[in-house]
């Protein structure tokens, strides 16, 4: 009988010893990995909650990595210069995609997805990827109560003048675009194309938020205030109001953007007209925002993209140099075309290839003494000028544009009315403003001049008849088959 | 069937047995020991009132045992010989209703005391006599070398009695009917049964077993043969491995079990293997089947270090970042055994819904000490080329595409290096120069075993090295060196036992960063020379000095990829039998993969007029994966109610930690300086991933067999995993099998004389996954590795994705029937299966539009996915004689992937996708309809534009790409020391046929630096109007819908001879005086001959950019002392 006993009390310690393991929920608790934090905790602190927003615009500046949007062989400056009269590609390019966009021939399906990248990104994430980090901080930060009120208020203020910022891109590329607001993969699922008008609101109201929270001084890596020269590359207050002008001035609502670029043109403590050489380098005193270079020893990605090596353009690093039409466009004795300013040449094997000089500085090794512009001083008095024109402000229309004008080394403008101010202010924006963000493709479109003038240069370019269609790029053919409700753009 | 067991003292323990047993609820052997169980008691009652109908005799016996005590003795097979009965009594004597029961029946009866023993009439049993005497017998149980087996079962037949061996094979049985008859079995051993006949000792010599039914079939936490398997397991022997010249074990199985399909989508050496056990169970990843070593689970996919690419094979038949068997030398393996259904997955519970893949390593037998050698040298060749234009060809296509498209050569538009730049009379074959060497084969292996029968030992140690088909160097080849140990003990009452084992591999594999098949195959033929007179790599610079090269296949030379991988995977078992029948035991394995890998980019490598602005940089990877396991369990084996009952309970703790990732070194001094990061100037994380896997659980099975005729298999698993969130984290599985092995039934014995063996089998369970990554639940925000300089300073973070805190378990359940057959004395096995999967509550990454951010979350999704297969399988022994033996087998698996249920299917992101009804590869193609002969463009079936298709609504041709059928056909021939072996594999499939016209966006006549030359079946090109041709007119653009048509895919089916080995045995009279034990020469030969209408170079692995599996054959030797 003790055998008995023995062998059924054995039977049932293993048993109970077994179950009782299993059932304990601590074996099987983890921690998040130590190289990781999280949501929950992510805006619980100062360091991290401001490196998250820092993350966007280090992302911005990798022009290491494809599609990363603003910067490089895959940025705006670029891909939209080749759609528009800007640049040329250089013979050898194969690469299908900048034939494409300099074809005015981009395409969406299932095989080829040529023109999307800004949206959802190519082999790294789009800009609705920044959206969505916008998105997370707002929420984030909005529920944190343990963060110092200071950076809670700045983080905020960036997190919305961001979201505004990619919008505008957005709009101006694709034209009705899904308007994200949320992180809710639920809703943004099956979001519709919001028509332009309510993401002009959306940006406008972002924007404003921005202007009351974001600092009115530079700020450091940890939010505070530099000791020694102030670095331009996190978004101010006067960010906020410089991309407000320029938005009212594409919505047409002209007066507005006077006030708001007569705020920042104002600031002169901060900003001023800096001579042509100076302008992009870093810190200038021209820069209303800039980013700043995240690889090793190497300035910005636009120079290394656009000023030729010594053996001319090739098919994959300096694909692209400036086209016949913008060179033509400068006026005799422009400054800026001018002793190597702003544009500077290589002659090779008897071929002289003209290239963007703005970026000037290609060193590996040395230091940093660039960073790319965002929002300038002089786009600024140029949206001014516009407004005024607009606003049948002649003098003074005439007064912004001279400012532009005379740094350039040119004399006054001769135009006294408002349709010749208005003509002039579209080339000036042309020679002032060339491979900086798209500006050129973006005027064409909101001025309506798009039709008259690549009519011309889409055939010259090899590219077969210009379609008005041409000018918004196609959405994403991926995003079309996984949400029904987006509808392309009509010409894909 | 025995109603009473007199003078036996189990009842009682029996009924505490099953008290114990209600506590852990496992009510189910209670209602089949049922009904028989009848206490002893007397009754005084003796006259008899019964009224039955046609009653079968059973139900008699009992009636009367109820109304008088009397208790019956006889064997159950004959009562079912009996015919049934009418009766009716009223107080009838005991006598005469016996006279009513057994008249016309062909049985008898006596009385003896309160026993009424029956038998069958005019003595056609002479086995069963009277119980004349209780007697006490010992014995010794031996195999046929007379060596001790320990642990053979010895049981009284038709008793609930028996015993095992001890140590040294000695068994004793108290109180046991002089006459019984003896049962006795081990496994891997023929069944003995011997009569007592009053012998005292009984000495039992068992035989190896020559029928492959009773070969030994390892199953989750345990053994078993296929005559006894209730599930769905197939089994590869180490003979079988060693026939194979393979690198990776998983490649020896290509072709032998059914139900199982591997693809090797890559013929380098160490790159990833795709393994589908009975088919696709989950739209999304996380379908690889369990592996498990000696116990110790090992992950079923590597994660990447981030620098690995090559190993990933791409190409259609992509899978992964390279295999974790990769690291386990074939050698060592004894065996391989493939659990398929529920019955025989259930208790891996979540990890095995893609079936489980047991791996057995080689162990130490008793017996004097054997000194074996095995050398093997061979050579591997890529067995195909394809028809590539030549020059003049391709030249005509390009100058033809420039005149279609109407575009000058002169113009600065035309792109054409190829044919400005470069010098058009050169030719190269670049298969030929590429990929046309002959990759060298080396493995030697030894090993050392023996033991005693307390002890037995082995250590082995194997040398493999592996070049490549690709023009470099030999020090571009995978080189392995294992050892392997293993060590079994027990006491010697073989109470207490353990074994040790384990094994070590360190794996340098070296190959280029990329695979130049896809230059082999697409390099212009008029592309330049790759190296300069003086040795350097030629560039092709153009008149200004820009390259025209852009990626010379031969900066591979100075951009070479080494992975470094060493492998420790050790196992150690503590065991003790408590009391008869009570096992307990403990296992603790222990696995740790280091790899090291490094990726340089020399200057060198780098485009001349490219350096003054580029860094030399490197990338150093690193992976460490760590796993321990703890299984604690306890067996329990006993005999109830004339069956055997085998419990076992156990569980599992199991945590894997990965720490994985790359730095990039740049800025050295110099290219000689890249292997050294310490020299680098600057120092980046590109890449860092740390993850902790934790699971545990809690297992139990029963099995029992009642007389080889009906076993029942019942198996129960709670499971928890830390990859779900708090919510669900546990959950249960369970399965429940059955056979009936039918042949054993008496009436089927008389009636089916060519059968010898039958059985049916069903299983139905539940088996999950949660092959999904870890921390999925949470929101994890990643540092940001891009920025080499921190922005502003600071470090960056950015999220990693979409977290979903609701992750649940996916289900799958699987149905399973079976017959098994043997034939003429099991010369002819066959076996039929059918299978049905269900998987459900679908762990995808739920694809999202990029609005959300990301490109897709994970969630579980309502989808089920049916998977239905009919698996067959043929083993016949043709000739078996002494001198000659011939064996055949045939397998053929029909597989049938489904997708069910899929609820709001057309307005998710999956609706372009996905179709019901449809396996869940399913390609929407446009329909083709040809070549416009007035035009020369392709014309599609749309119902707008025939020109411009639109998607989805033209995209309505289902194109299926999963096998309709696959298998293998094997023959073994021997005669006298000769043996010949060979293989078929065959698959029954369409595929990518990307030969047609390369699979990018490069269409006949555009050129892209050294992706531009075209099959030949390009030249059946539209030329002019009125041609009738395949392709349409040569173009320098590209073609935007041809590669989303039905025309990319046809027919990629084949017939492989797999393998062939040969080899022969010398004489043992010829070395009988050099002392060897043994001596073998062999041949083998590996991917022989491929019979296809493929138009590629291989229809398995289906692709362009990826080595084919390569043709090896080799030569050995060996030797054993």
């Amino acid at each position: 009988m003790l055998l008995l006993y023995k062998r059924r009390k054995i039977l049932i310690y293993i048993l109970a010893g077994a179950f009782g393991i299993s059932s304990c929920k601590k074996i099987i608790d983890i921690d998040a990995p130590v190289t990781s934090v999280n949501q929950a905790n992510v805006y619980n602190n100062d360091a991290t909650a401001i490196s998250v927003l820092t993350a966007i615009y280090a992302n911005m500046s990798n022009g290491a990595i494809t599609g990363s949007g603003f910067t490089g062989t895959a940025g705006l400056s670029l891909l939209s210069g080749l759609s528009a009269d800007e640049l040329t590609l250089y013979s050898g390019v194969a690469d299908n995609e900048l034939i494409a966009y300099y074809r005015n021939a981009l395409v969406a399906n299932s095989t080829q997805n040529y023109g999307s990248e800004l949206w959802e990104g190519a082999g790294s994430p789009g800009l609705y990827y920044y959206i969505f980090i916008c998105n997370a901080s707002i929420e984030g930060l909005t529920k944190s109560t343990t963060l110092t009120p200071s950076v809670r208020q700045q983080l905020l203020g960036e997190a919305k003048f961001m979201r505004a910022f990619f919008y505008f891109y957005l709009v101006n590329c694709f034209g009705d675009v899904p308007l994200a607001l949320t992180t809710d993969p639920a809703v943004n699922s099956t979001l519709p194309r919001a028509p332009r008008e309510k993401i002009y609101q959306q940006i406008v109201v972002d924007l404003k938020d921005a202007q009351n929270l974001l600092s009115s001084t530079y700020l450091s890596g940890n939010l505070l205030n530099y000791s020694n020269t102030p670095e331009r590359v996190r978004p101010t207050k006067w960010a906020a109001i410089a991309l407000l002008a320029r938005t009212y001035l594409y919505t047409g609502d002209y007066v507005d953007a006077e006030e708001q670029s007569t705020i920042v043109i104002n600031n002169t403590a901060y900003y001023s007209m800096v001579s042509l050489s100076n302008v992009f380098l870093k810190n200038s005193y021209e820069a209303i925002w800039q980013i700043q270079p995240v690889r090793t020893a190497r300035n910005t990605e636009d120079a290394f993209t656009f000023i030729l090596p010594s053996t001319g353009p090739s098919e994959d690093a300096n694909p692209v140099y400036l086209s016949p039409q913008l060179l033509g466009s400068f006026e005799v004795g422009d400054q800026r075309q001018e002793n190597g300013n702003w544009i500077n040449s290589i002659t090779v094997n008897g071929g002289t290839y003209y290239y963007p000089y703005k970026y000037k500085a290609t060193t590996v090794s040395g230091t940093v003494t660039e960073y790319l512009m965002m929002l300038r001083l002089a786009e600024q008095y140029l949206i001014r000028a516009e407004a005024r024109a607009q606003q049948n402000n002649i003098s003074g229309a005439q007064s912004d544009l001279n400012a532009v004008r005379i740094r350039a080394g040119l004399t006054a403008t001769t135009a006294n009315d408002k349709t010749s101010l208005l003509a002039g202010i579209l080339h000036e924006r042309q020679v002032e403003l060339f491979t900086e963000l798209g500006q050129r493709w973006f005027d064409l479109k909101r001025t309506n001049t798009i039709d008259a003038v690549m009519g011309g240069v889409t055939p010259a370019k090899g590219g077969g008849a210009w379609v008005t269609t041409d000018q918004l790029y196609p959405v994403p053919f991926a995003d079309i088959s996984k949400n029904t409700k987006l509808i392309q753009n009509s010409g894909y | 069937m025995q109603f009473k067991a007199s003078g036996n003292p189990m009842p009682l323990r029996q009924r505490l047995l099953t008290k114990t047993l209600l506590v852990m609820n496992l009510t189910v052997i209670l209602s089949l020991v049922v009904c028989l169980q009848v206490s002893a008691n007397a009754y005084s009652q003796k006259t008899i009132t019964l009224s039955q109908k046609n009653v079968p005799l059973e139900t008699v016996f009992k009636e009367i045992k109820k109304q008088t005590g009397y208790t019956f003795f006889c064997k159950y097979e004959w009562l079912q010989q009996a015919r049934k009965v009418d009766i009716d009594v009223r107080n009838a004597s005991l006598d005469q209703v016996l006279e009513l029961c057994f008249k016309d029946q062909p049985l008898t009866y006596a009385i003896v005391n309160t026993t009424i023993m029956v038998r069958l009439r005019e003595g056609r049993d002479v086995n069963v006599a009277e119980p004349s005497q209780l007697i006490d017998i010992k014995g010794k149980v031996t195999n046929d070398k007379g060596e001790p087996l320990s642990g053979a079962s010895v049981e009284i037949k038709n008793s609930k009695r028996g015993t095992f061996t001890d140590a040294n094979g000695m068994f004793e049985l108290k109180q046991v009917d002089a006459n019984a008859m003896l049962l006795v079995s081990f496994t891997g051993y023929a069944v003995r049964e011997i009569t007592v006949k009053r012998n005292t000792f009984i000495p039992v010599s068992l035989a190896l077993n020559t029928s492959s039914l009773d070969e030994t079939v390892v199953i989750a936490y345990g053994t078993t043969t296929q005559r006894l398997s209730t599930g769905n397991v197939s089994t590869v022997k180490a003979a079988d491995i060693a026939k194979q010249p393979v690198n990776n074990l998983l490649l020896a199985l290509q072709g032998r079990v059914p139900g199982l399909l591997i693809t090797q989508p890559s013929g380098l050496a160490g790159s990833s293997i795709k393994v589908r056990i009975q088919g696709q169970n989950s739209i999304m990843n996380g379908n690889d089947p369990l592996y498990v070593i000696d116990g110790v689970p090992v992950v079923s996919q590597l994660p990447m270090t981030g620098i690995d690419a090559v190993l990933g094979s791409p190409g259609p038949n992509y899978n992964g970042n390279g295999n974790p068997l990769n690291y386990i030398n074939p050698s060592d393996i004894e065996s391989v055994d493939i659990l398929k259904d529920a019955d025989a997955t259930a208790i891996y519970g979540s990890r095995a819904a893609n079936g489980a893949i047991l791996i057995t390593t080689k162990k130490g037998k008793t017996g004097p000490m054997h000194f074996d050698l095995n050398m093997q040298k061979g050579w591997g060749q890529v067995p195909r080329k394809l028809n590539m234009l030549n020059t003049r060809q391709y030249l005509d296509m390009r100058y033809e595409a420039f005149r279609n498209d109407g575009i000058t050569l002169t113009s600065p538009f035309a792109s054409a290096n190829d044919l400005k730049v470069w010098d058009t009379t050169r030719y190269t074959d670049w298969q030929k120069k590429l990929i046309g060497g002959t990759a060298n084969y080396a493995n030697i292996s030894t090993s050392i075993s023996g033991g005693t029968s307390t002890m037995q030992y082995l250590v082995g140690g194997t040398y493999h090295k592996e070049t490549t088909v690709f023009p470099f160097p030999s020090d571009f080849a995978d080189e392995k060196g294992t050892v392997h140990f293993n060590l079994n003990s027990s006491s010697a009452n073989q109470k207490f036992r353990m074994q040790f084992s384990g094994s070590y591999m360190y794996d340098k594999n070296q190959l280029p960063q990329t695979d130049l098949t896809q230059a082999a195959l697409l390099l212009e033929p008029d592309a330049p020379v790759l190296y300069n007179p003086d040795g350097s790599i030629n560039w092709g610079p153009n008149a200004t000095g820009t390259s025209t090269f852009s990626s010379n296949p031969m900066i591979n030379v100075y951009t070479k990829y080494r992975n470094s991988t060493s492998n420790l995977i050790s196992n150690f078992i503590a065991g003790y039998k408590i009391l008869p029948g009570l096992d307990i035991s403990t296992s603790v394995g222990y696995n740790n993969m280091q790899t090291n890998d490094f990726r340089p980019n020399p200057l060198i490598a780098i485009r001349p007029e490219l350096r003054s602005t580029s860094q030399r940089y490197a990338d150093y990877g690193d992976r460490n994966l760590s796993s321990w396991i703890i299984e604690p369990q306890a067996k329990y084996t006993k005999n109830i109610s004339g069956g055997k009952l085998d419990l076992l309970i156990g569980t599992t703790i199991l945590d894997i930690k990965t720490n994985t990732g790359y730095l990039r070194g740049a800025g050295h001094l110099s290219d000689e300086m890249l292997e050294d990061i310490h020299t680098a100037a600057t120092i980046t994380t590109f890449y860092t991933f740390r993850s902790d896997y934790k699971y545990d659980a809690a297992f139990a099975r029963l099995n029992y067999n009642w007389q080889d005729k009906y076993i029942i298999d019942l198996n129960a698993r709670r499971d928890g995993s830390s990859r779900f969130g708090d919510a669900n984290r546990f959950h249960n599985f369970g399965s429940v099998g059955g056979a009936w092995l039918f042949y054993n039934e008496g009436f089927i014995r008389k009636n089916f004389h060519f059968l010898s063996f039958g059985k049916l089998k069903g299983s139905y369970g539940t088996t999950g996954s949660d092959q999904i990554g870890d921390y999925n639940f949470m929101s994890l925000y990643n540092l940001y590795g891009g920025a080499t300089v921190p922005y502003q300073g600071i470090n960056s973070l950015i999220p990693a994705g979409l977290p979903n805190p609701h992750l649940q378990w996916e289900e799958t359940r699987k149905l399973l029937l079976g017959i098994d057959l043997g034939l003429l004395q099991n010369r002819v096995l066959l076996s039929a299966t059918y299978v049905q999967n269900r998987s459900s509550n679908q762990l995808l990454s739920y694809s999202l539009p990029s609005v959300t951010g990301f490109s897709g979350q994970l969630l579980n999704f309502p989808a089920t996915i049916e998977n239905k297969d009919w698996e067959f399988s043929v083993n016949t022994i043709n000739i078996h004689s002494r001198d000659f033996n011939w064996t055949s087998s045939v397998n053929v698996t029909i597989p049938k992937n489904k997708l069910i249920a899929f609820p709001n299917l057309s307005t998710s992101a999956y609706s372009n996708q996905l179709v019901i009804g449809q396996p869940i590869s399913v390609i929407k193609a446009v329909h083709l309809l040809g070549v416009d002969t007035a035009t020369g463009s392709y014309k599609y079936e749309s119902k707008t534009d025939p020109l411009n298709p639109t998607y989805p609504d033209d995209y309505t041709k289902l194109v299926n790409i999963d096998p309709k059928y696959y298998g293998g056909f094997q023959n073994s021939i021997g005669y006298m020391g000769f043996e010949f072996d060979f293989l078929f594999q065959f698959v029954k499939q369409l595929g990518y046929n990307d030969a047609l016209f390369w699979n990018g966006n490069r269409y006949p006549g555009n050129f892209f630096r050294g992706f531009s030359n075209q099959p030949v079946a390009v030249l059946d090109r539209w030329q002019k109007p009125g041609d009738n041709a395949s392709i349409k007119q040569f173009s320098t653009s590209p073609d935007y819908y041809v590669i989303g048509s039905d025309y990319r895919y046809s027919d990629a089916s084949y017939i492989r001879l797999k393998n062939v080995a040969i080899s022969w045995e010398f004489p043992a009279k010829w070395i009988s005086k050099s002392h060897f034990r043994n001596c073998r020469i062999t041949a083998q030969g590996q991917n022989l001959l491929t019979i296809t209408k493929y138009k590629g170079l291989d229809p398995e692995n289906q692709s362009m950019t990826s080595l084919p599996p390569l043709r090896v054959w080799t030569m050995g030797i060996q030797v054993g002392l």
